[in-house]
């Protein structure tokens, strides 16, 4: 963890808006899928890898909801850190983008497409980074939804029994899974008391909030592991789409991928 | 090969597991509070570093497991059969068989061994361990076959299962039984009935070829604790010069070492009566091994009364002497 020491912020805010483009665009290939995700995640990956948080090769990256790796090419691309002209056949057949991220996706130490293991890996990898002393931390992102599994719970609790502060946890808290609001799903808050609860330090915070993200990913550790709760939005950020969208799974035609891009394009700076 | 009622080992797995873990420095051991029970107590105690008790989480033990053996460690989790397999399928699944981690699951108490009820007994841990594209799978019967299997296991590249008795664990096999991961041992050969048995059903079967042999039956027996990829050339060499095959194992006859041999048998085209002994598509209950082994069809008897039956129907079947094994040795139901 070097967060460089002054963060660029139009830097950043730029960032999170090509990593928005970058999906819509990925996500029009199909007329179908996780934008969603990237309109409620992007500031978030735009902290983490433009804030120079996660070291691209040392720190270890757990991306436990599968469908979100569309928001982690984005970011990848604009970062060279993939060839950006694999964006183009993401999804599509024997690509090596697919839309949920498996063993051959680039980029991911650990990702999983059965939601709720994904905390559970990324504490095996920071167990061996610390038997290692090598270093590197590990970053897991989560997803509001799979809180509803209870191994995320199992594996919250062995983290804090062992005091794992080289493990960083980002939750998109965006209130969305499959069958409509997680709220009216399964409760799941108070999601910080419950992380704190578990022993973890916890940072309840706007996840679309750069200076918030960047402060929470910068603060000193405490000898314990590290929640981000991001409260994110997915659909009431973006004018161009419906209310009536499903924000899980959402349906693009070419003229609301282009009204998305014209409204998102006069966003940068 | 050693005759009933055989001596008894102790920790067979544990000290093999301690001494390998001493030759292999990436080697680390996962627990879920089960520790003494699973033989683990030896290199916890004495190699404190390589041991993490996880706790009562086996979805989360699997999913630390692979997370580890990603950063180049050899993993050993340890739990009673039913609690590291079933409980906790899809996590071995996407966590460990998918990626062909290097974790080696030991799961103790198969099957009716347990006399706990059908909370505790493993009766079809080898047919979920078996269906997972990458597992291999080991059911073993022998003190010397565990201690052997603990060093193949971690050699093999991917995910191991290895089905082990817990408590007393009979010294069947003399010096000289090589346990390679891959190979079924072909015991005797026979001309009338094939005996392929796994595991704890070994000692029975042996048993039970000696009276059929006493009978006059010409009997093949063929040892195959590899469950999975099944050692089908020894098992099809042995069987194709009689006329019936009996598998035994101590588990559900749907899923595990009998079907494997059913598959074998078909896609060889060879067309042999076969009786699968197992439990019979049921959960069992709770009772002593005695009890369990004789109720559900495991037991010596068991395995007679399928070979005679077939070969010998309408004829009075013989009987097993009863195996009487002092305390501090084993013998079959």
């Amino acid at each position: 963890m070097q967060a460089a020491p002054t963060p660029d912020w139009r830097h950043l805010s730029n960032l999170s808006i090509r990593i928005k483009l970058n999906a819509v665009r990925m996500v029009a290939i199909q007329g179908f899928g996780y934008f969603g995700q990237a309109l409620s995640a992007a500031e978030m990956f735009a902290v983490l890898y433009g804030g120079s948080f996660l070291r691209p090769g040392h720190d270890r990256f757990v991306l436990s909801p599968g469908h979100y790796v569309v928001v982690l090419f984005a970011v990848a691309a604009e970062l060279g850190l993939i060839d950006r002209k694999h964006l183009a056949s993401y999804g599509l057949d024997g690509a090596l983008l697919e839309a949920i991220s498996t063993e051959r996706s680039p980029m991911v130490d650990l990702t999983c497409g059965s939601l709720g293991q994904g905390l559970s890996g990324a504490i095996g990898l920071a167990l061996a980074a610390r038997l290692a002393g090598d270093g590197r931390h590990t970053y897991a992102f989560l997803s509001d939804g799979e809180m509803e599994e209870g191994q995320v719970w199992e594996a919250a609790m062995f983290a804090a029994h062992h005091g794992m502060d080289n493990l960083s946890v980002l939750i998109d808290a965006n209130n969305s899974q499959v069958d409509g609001a997680v709220t009216d799903v399964t409760t799941i808050e108070p999601l910080a008391d419950k992380w704190r609860a578990f022993g973890w330090e916890v940072f309840d915070i706007d996840g679309h909030d750069l200076q918030a993200l960047y402060a929470a990913l910068a603060a000193p550790r405490q000898g314990r592991p590290r929640v981000v709760v991001g409260r994110t939005q997915i659909l009431a950020r973006i004018q161009a789409l419906p209310t009536s969208t499903d924000a899980h799974f959402v349906k693009l035609d070419p003229a609301l991928t282009a009204a998305i891009e014209t409204e998102l394009e006069a966003q940068l700076a | 090969m050693r005759k009933p009622p055989y001596d008894i080992a102790l920790k067979p797995y544990g000290k093999a597991l301690l001494e390998l873990a001493q030759r292999r420095p990436e080697l680390l051991c996962l627990g879920a509070d089960l520790t003494r029970q699973t033989e683990t107590d030896l290199i916890r105690d004495q190699m404190p570093e390589r041991f993490i008790n996880v706790g009562m989480a086996e979805a989360n033990m699997i999913g630390i497991a692979g997370g580890l053996a990603r950063a180049g460690h050899t993993v050993f989790v340890n739990s009673f059969g039913v609690f590291c397999t079933r409980r906790c399928y899809d996590q071995i699944a996407m966590a460990l068989a998918y990626p062909k981690l290097n974790v080696k699951i030991a799961g103790f108490m198969p099957g009716v061994s347990s006399p706990g009820g059908p909370s505790h007994q493993a009766i079809d841990d080898l047919a979920l361990m078996r269906a997972l594209p990458n597992m291999t799978v080991f059911d073993l019967s022998d003190a010397s076959e565990i201690s052997q299997a603990v060093s193949v296991a971690a050699d093999i590249p991917g995910p191991v299962y290895l089905r082990l008795k817990r408590g007393e664990i009979p010294v069947i096999f003399g010096e000289g039984h090589v346990f390679d991961g891959r190979r079924a041992h072909l015991l005797s050969r026979g001309t009338d009935v094939c005996l392929v048995a796994s595991g704890m059903m070994v000692p029975a079967t042996l048993a039970a070829a000696e009276v059929l042999e006493r009978s006059g039956l010409s009997v093949a027996v063929v040892n195959s604790p590899v469950v999975k990829p099944l050692d089908a050339a020894t098992i099809l060499e042995a069987a194709r010069p009689t006329r019936l095959v009996i598998t035994a194992e101590n588990h559900s006859v749907i899923g595990g070492l009998g079907s494997a041999v059913a598959e074998a048998m078909a896609e060889a085209g060879l067309g042999l009566r076969l009786v699968r002994i197992g439990l019979q598509d049921t959960f069992a209950e709770s009772g002593s091994r005695e009890f369990l082994f004789d109720k559900y069809g495991l037991s010596v008897q068991a395995i007679v009364n399928g070979a005679w039956q077939t070969l010998r129907p309408g004829t009075e079947v013989p009987q097993a002497p009863q195996q009487l094994a002092e305390p501090g040795t084993y013998a079959p139901v």
